[in-house]
């Protein structure tokens, strides 16, 4: 890979990548034959497939997307005074795609055009965890198991940390843009799943909820120049040398805390750290992807990819009744939504498929569930209903949407990374309930199918607290047969 | 593919009168090929074993596997002779041969007849229930703590010597972090290093465990962890989830003895019931985690180093624990009766409230659920288990001594290293009548706990340890947090949890004085005729409080619109600027026997002239108990005078002085009539009753809600009981504490705090960081490294980056 990023002069020249390659497998040697959990025997012969993606970006659509407004377009009634919820299925007319006979939403323009560089799956199902909650069910999504559970579940991104490694050794392997942590609504709910869960910390996520800040996370701190930053390392280095009796602080944990404060610094003074700069791009593409924080954060997906980031993680956010969290003006917001989300998306496909990376690059669109105008949950579920308008009529425009938490069918799209193109894997029902009625594809599958691409088996497991734990539960996921050969 | 009657008779027919089968040289052969895997030894699959005869005829979750009334109707010959793929053993690889299968109808037609005493692996090692009495080795070159005498005649045996002792530096960070959780200060390591005294680390180990406080706030950590308590976090928002905090801290406070703070978790009360109703969240949950088995879990775990989780869902393949066995706890708590739920699925079965060990006796099921409750509290804490016991000492002995004499810690069914070690501890408990401080004293006073840590290999394996001396451990986020506050004078003035955090001088025999907050709001008595007071406008008030007797402790609260300085018997106390946030001042040392004068000088802010008051408030107890409460009131004067820095109006033998003093003119207050205050008042009365956030000491980490800062250093969410934090520091922590904006602003806060100390050198300060942040004095070598970044004009730049060197120190990150 070419990177046109210039190394910041005034900062050291890294190790050279053998050495770094060298202390980073030490360090990982190190740390796993302390506290964290192994690889079970049993899984070291489980031949892990030949991956077809070296690196992923989940475009997390959080809040609960409805594929009938995006990539499921049904019947389209427009708005009317006095409409009935009934005889709404979609408020978007359709529109024809690059991709023969398949058509997705009026508003998704750009997206359009590039669906046929991957798989479209329509009939993603999840189970109706009672009142379908949004972060239980992103943290089913997120780590394939329905929550709670009795030890702390790694995010997928942690899997790949975990099993693959970074592709870059000075890149953190799991980064996570565009959600905040802190002081939205259900942020405990969010944490329990951004997380490594019992791998350790070593396999979190770095969190950059700002992307236009991200390039702070890895400078030296607010208000210190390069130069001081420089001679600070150096003089901690220099204290560490100069420790009497070196010999009794010279073991095992001493060196990992160096290490990591060595890979730290390296990643704070490396090339690679300009990746994490979108004000690098030039002010055309700036522009191109900047929709708001979400065509920023797609911006900073790509180039962390281009430098060897593992697993990117890109949100529109999840704040409670904002953005994809429709109960009220389903149709106006859906709107603002697909501009959002429409150019940016579009861009960062081809972008990839210009560096000759989205072969190798899997991304994937999806969200934790759909909606629908009329039904809560599954068909017959009693979860609360919590739409905007209680009456079976649209009274004002701000009435009109997609309404109400639906799990029965889902759309998630899969582009790049060896999976089929111009594909399109299931199906629903074309009335109401609008259930997958083809190919169902459970959270297990369809991590099966994304940790297939990643070249890692469904059955992969660790050891925790004496017992198994699997990439997929029980280790039975199975891929959905939507791969090239 | 099911066998057809016929063909059953037939092969019956086959084998009667057939040769008796040698078992061990015929049958063993076929069942460790094609069964061993999943079913001997460790491993049984489907709850099944055929470790032994008797585990053979036990039979699994469905039932009996071997019949030997008919023997031909046996699952094991149904299951070796299937291809059906769901009833077909081994699921997996190679079929028995026709003539395996029939050899081993033969033998179960036979009777399965076994070999005396065969096991095809051992069984797992199954821990001693009961204490023990060990017999102690004896003592080895006047070692004579029960402790050594056990470590040093293990140590013999092995041919090792015992592991150096530590210096007193290194004795004293060590057992300060880990009693009290906090550095000793620069002073308290001067004054132990000047300490003469043979026994002064026993005494040292003593002292700490008296500061009650420090004790309390650093031990939340510990329990905050083992029993899934926090301030914020899942389940709260909903009231899904209870918390226990002020329960835990005074229970921590008063070192409520172990049994019964195990009592009132079991069996609890209104107060300490969060732990038992674990987290409840929204919607459908998994049957595993109903909160009867999610209270099943906990209580095994904390209490009794069992993992019910694996058979919550199903019988376990890992140890012995069954279905019925998680849900017999679980039963117990259940207001209503339970079925066994196998994987989600409905047995059919009703679970039977009954717990794990009925050697020691039985819950009684028919009784009330709070009767079973207590019951279970009894049988948990009864002497003779001592599973309970050593799964405590073994989680105490883990937080000193770096590792678990069985470790993991939570895995109380596998093997001590040593025996004799872990029984001697919780004999200990049990004779100190279950006093963890006791326990700790015990551990933290021995040779063994006082020796020098252990140096590890970077291969080390756990595997298989041996001792060799305390291992290090890593600063938990809230040692680490509480350590730069304290460095860099940073500490913030408020705790965000209201819990009772008592006078740090008070013994724990010494209940704080709580009384009712009655201060009433006085400000000048020229305020009487409707005027009001001048912005900046200053007062002094007075009163006199004469004592009867010497104090035991006085606590007081006071707060000023806008302003004040308190003063008592010539000396400042202290002062606030903001009457929002009154301040609650120890007076415990500064009332005497007689008279006290107080002296108050209270100032207005603003821009224009607006309403101004003072509340204070004393509450004192007496030597032999009396109480005394002296409160602002109308009997209290005031003058326009002020006073000099020590709070008086006359300097003995200045003539001038003495001149001014004269012209001071004390008149009485007047009260005023605001309910402004409010907010102060209820915070005062909050601080008087002892919930208060907002004490006089220095705010603790550990009572803090977790920031980024504590996340990044590892503070776990605690959704999940967490026994072992890990040791180790992550890249991305490592990042976190090389950039990021919480630990940068407290260190350029503290460097700037830093400047304005008098310092005789760029050197002087390098000593005072190296004796304060790792209790030795700095090499010559990194003291000219250290002075250097200081710089020799002490710039607030080289004094931060300083104290982030420092503070990245692997020797100032662990506690060694």
């Amino acid at each position: 890979m070419n990177s046109p990023l210039p190394l910041d002069p005034s900062l050291p020249e890294p190790l050279a990548r053998r050495e770094f390659l060298r202390m980073l497998a030490a360090a990982g040697a190190a740390t796993l034959s302390m506290s964290a959990p192994r690889l079970l025997a049993e899984s070291e012969k489980i031949v892990q497939p030949a991956a077809s993606a070296d690196s992923c970006i989940l475009i997390w659509l959080a809040g609960g997307m409805a594929a009938p407004e995006t990539f499921d377009p049904k019947r389209y009634a427009p708005y009317e005074k006095g409409l009935s919820y009934e005889r709404v299925l979609s408020t978007f007319p359709a529109i024809p795609t690059s991709v023969d006979g398949v058509r997705i939403c009026q508003g998704l323009e750009n997206i359009a055009q590039v669906m046929d560089r991957g798989t479209l799956i329509r009939s993603a199902v999840q189970p109706d965890l009672g009142s379908i909650l949004h972060s239980r069910h992103q943290f089913h999504w997120h780590t394939g198991y329905v929550p709670p559970q009795t030890v702390a579940c790694p995010h997928i991104g942690a899997w790949m940390a975990r099993v693959l490694g970074p592709r870059n050794p000075v890149m953190p392997a799991f980064i996570n843009i565009g959600q905040r942590l802190e002081g939205v609504g259900e942020s405990e709910e969010l944490k329990s799943f951004t997380t490594a869960g019992f791998f350790g910390g070593e396999y979190g996520p770095m969190n950059l909820p700002f992307p236009e800040e991200a390039a702070a996370a890895v400078r030296p701190p607010k208000g210190m120049d390069a130069g001081r930053f420089v001679n600070r390392d150096r003089e901690f280095r220099r204290l560490v040398d100069a420790t009497p009796s070196r010999d009794l602080l010279s073991d095992h944990q001493h060196e990992s805390m160096l290490r990591s404060m060595d890979n730290a610094y390296r990643l704070l003074s490396a090339k690679e750290r300009s990746a994490f700069d979108i004000t690098l791009e030039t002010p055309e593409v700036q522009k191109d992807y900047d929709t708001g924080r979400f065509g920023r954060g797609c911006l900073l997906a790509r180039r962390l990819v281009e430098n060897g980031a593992r697993f990117v993680e890109v949100t529109t956010e999840y704040v409670p009744f904002f953005q994809w969290d429709t109960h009220g003006k389903g149709h106006e917001t859906v709107a603002k939504m697909h501009a959002e989300i429409d150019r940016p998306i579009a861009r960062l496909i081809r972008d990839l498929e210009q560096r000759g990376l989205l072969e190798r690059t899997l991304v994937i669109i999806a969200s934790e569930f759909s909606r629908d105008a009329m039904i809560e949950g599954r068909p017959g579920s009693k979860a609360k209903d919590q739409a905007f308008n209680k009456s079976g009529v649209m009274t004002s425009p701000d009435h009109y949407g997609l309404h109400r938490h639906f799990t029965g069918g889902t759309s998630v799209v899969m582009l790049g990374g060896g999976v089929k193109k111009g594909h399109v894997y299931g199906a629903t029902a074309d009335e109401r309930p609008l259930v997958a009625i083809k190919d169902p594809v459970s959270i297990s599958d369809m991590h099966a199918t994304i940790f297939r691409a990643m070249g890692i088996s469904p059955k992969t497991a660790f050891d925790i607290e004496g017992r198994p734990f699997y990439a997929t539960v029980d280790g039975k996921g199975v891929p959905i047969p939507i791969f090239k050969g | 593919m099911r066998r057809s009657p016929l063909l059953v008779s037939l092969l019956a027919a086959a084998s009667l009168g057939a040769a008796p089968v040698d078992f061990a040289h015929e049958v063993v052969p076929i069942l460790r090929k094609h069964c061993g895997e999943c079913h001997t030894g460790d491993k049984k699959k489907g709850g099944f074993s055929m470790n032994t005869r008797a585990s053979l005829l036990e039979g699994g979750e469905n039932g009996a596997v071997v019949s030997l009334v008919q023997a031909q109707q046996s699952k094991l010959l149904e299951a070796v002779a299937s291809a059906d793929p769901d009833i077909r053993m081994p699921p997996k690889g190679d079929r028995l041969s026709p003539a395996e299968v029939a050899t081993l109808r033969t033998w179960i037609e036979q009777g399965a007849v076994w070999t005396e005493g065969f096991a095809f692996k051992q069984p797992a090692y199954e821990p001693p229930l009961r204490p023990r009495q060990p017999v102690l080795p004896a003592a080895k070159a006047g070692r004579t703590h029960p402790i050594d005498r056990v470590l040093d005649g293990w140590l013999a045996e092995k041919g090792a010597p015992p592991p150096p002792p530590a210096d007193d530096a290194t004795f004293q960070r060590r057992v300060s972090l880990d009693l009290v959780g906090v550095l000793p200060s620069a002073e308290e390591a001067q004054a132990f290093a000047a300490d003469r005294r043979p026994d002064k680390r026993v005494q040292l180990v003593r002292a700490l465990l008296a500061r009650d406080v420090d004790y309390a706030d650093h031990w939340m950590v510990f329990w905050n962890d083992l029993l899934r308590n926090d301030y914020a976090g899942t389940g709260y928002i909903d009231g899904g989830r209870k918390q226990i905090t002020h329960w835990l801290y005074l229970s921590l406070l008063a070192n409520k003895p172990y049994d019964r703070f195990t009592r009132e978790l079991v069996a609890p009360s209104s107060d300490s019931e969060g732990f038992a109703k674990g987290i409840i969240w929204r919607g459908a949950v998994s049957a595993a985690q109903m909160p009867e088995l999610q209270y099943s879990q906990s209580v095994s775990q904390t209490f009794l180093g069992i993992n019910m989780k694996c058979a919550s869902c199903h019988d376990s393949f890992v140890d012995r624990w069954k279905l019925r066995d998680a849900y017999g706890l679980a039963a117990i708590y259940s207001d209503q009766p339970m079925e066994l739920v196998r994987c989600d699925i409905p047995t059919g079965k009703p679970a039977a409230a009954a717990w794990p060990f009925p050697e020691l006796g039985q819950v009684d099921a028919t009784k009330p659920r709070d009767e079973r409750l207590a019951q279970l509290a009894a049988l948990i804490t009864h002497p003779e288990n001592g599973r309970f016991q050593r799964t405590i000492v073994n989680r105490l002995w883990h937080r000193l001594m770096g590792r678990g004499i069985v470790h993991p810690v939570d895995a109380m069914q596998s093997r001590p290293w040593n025996q004799d070690l872990l029984d001697v501890l919780a004999n200990r408990l049990v004779e100190s009548k279950y006093d963890l401080k006791a326990v700790l004293e015990f551990i933290a006073t021995s040779q063994a706990y006082q020796s020098r840590a252990e140096v590890l290999a970077r291969d080390a394996e756990d595997k298989d340890y041996v001792y060799r001396g305390p291992r290090a451990k890593r600063l938990t986020a809230e040692q680490f947090v509480d350590a730069v506050w304290r460095l860099t004078g940073t500490t913030p003035a408020k705790i965000e949890l209201k819990v009772p955090r008592a006078n740090p001088a008070a013994a724990s025999a010494r209940k704080p004085v709580i009384e009712p907050l009655v201060a009433a709001p006085i400000w000048s008595g020229d305020i009487a005729g409707g005027r009001l007071p001048a912005a900046g406008e200053m007062r002094s008030f007075r009163h006199q409080l004469v004592l009867a007797a010497d104090v035991d402790l006085a606590t007081c609260v006071i707060t000023c619109d806008n302003g004040f300085d308190l003063y008592v018997n010539g000396k400042k106390i202290g002062s606030g600027d903001n009457w929002a946030d009154p301040k609650s001042f120890d007076l415990s040392a500064a009332l005497l026997k007689g008279a006290n004068q107080f002296v108050i000088v209270g100032s207005n802010a603003g821009s224009s002239p607006n309403v101004a008051a003072l509340f204070f408030q004393v509450n004192v107890s007496l030597k032999g108990g009396a109480r005394v409460r002296m409160a602002t009131d109308a009997s209290w004067e005031w003058t326009k005078s002020v006073p000099n820095a020590r709070g008086t109006f006359a300097a003995a033998g200045k003539a001038k002085a003495a001149t001014k003093a004269a012209e001071v003119v004390w008149q009485p207050v007047s009260l005023v009539k605001s309910e402004a205050w409010r907010k102060a008042e209820v915070r005062m009365a909050e601080m008087l009753a002892g919930v208060d956030g907002t004490s006089s000491l220095p705010a603790r980490a550990s009572l803090m809600k977790s920031d980024m800062l504590q996340r990044a250093l590892g503070r776990p969410n605690r959704e999940q009981i967490v026994s072992m934090r890990p040791n180790e520091l992550s890249t991305l922590e490592a990042i976190d504490l090389s950039n990021g904006q919480a630990l940068t602003s407290l260190l350029a806060a503290g460097a700037a705090k830093l400047k304005k100390r008098k310092w005789s050198s760029p050197e002087d300060l390098a000593r005072w960081l190296y004796v304060s942040a790792l209790s030795r004095e700095p090499a010559p070598a990194e003291l000219k490294v250290a002075a250097g970044m200081v710089g020799p004009d002490l710039s607030e730049q080289g004094i931060a980056d300083l104290l982030w060197a420092v503070c990245m120190l692997p020797e100032f990150q662990t506690i060694r």
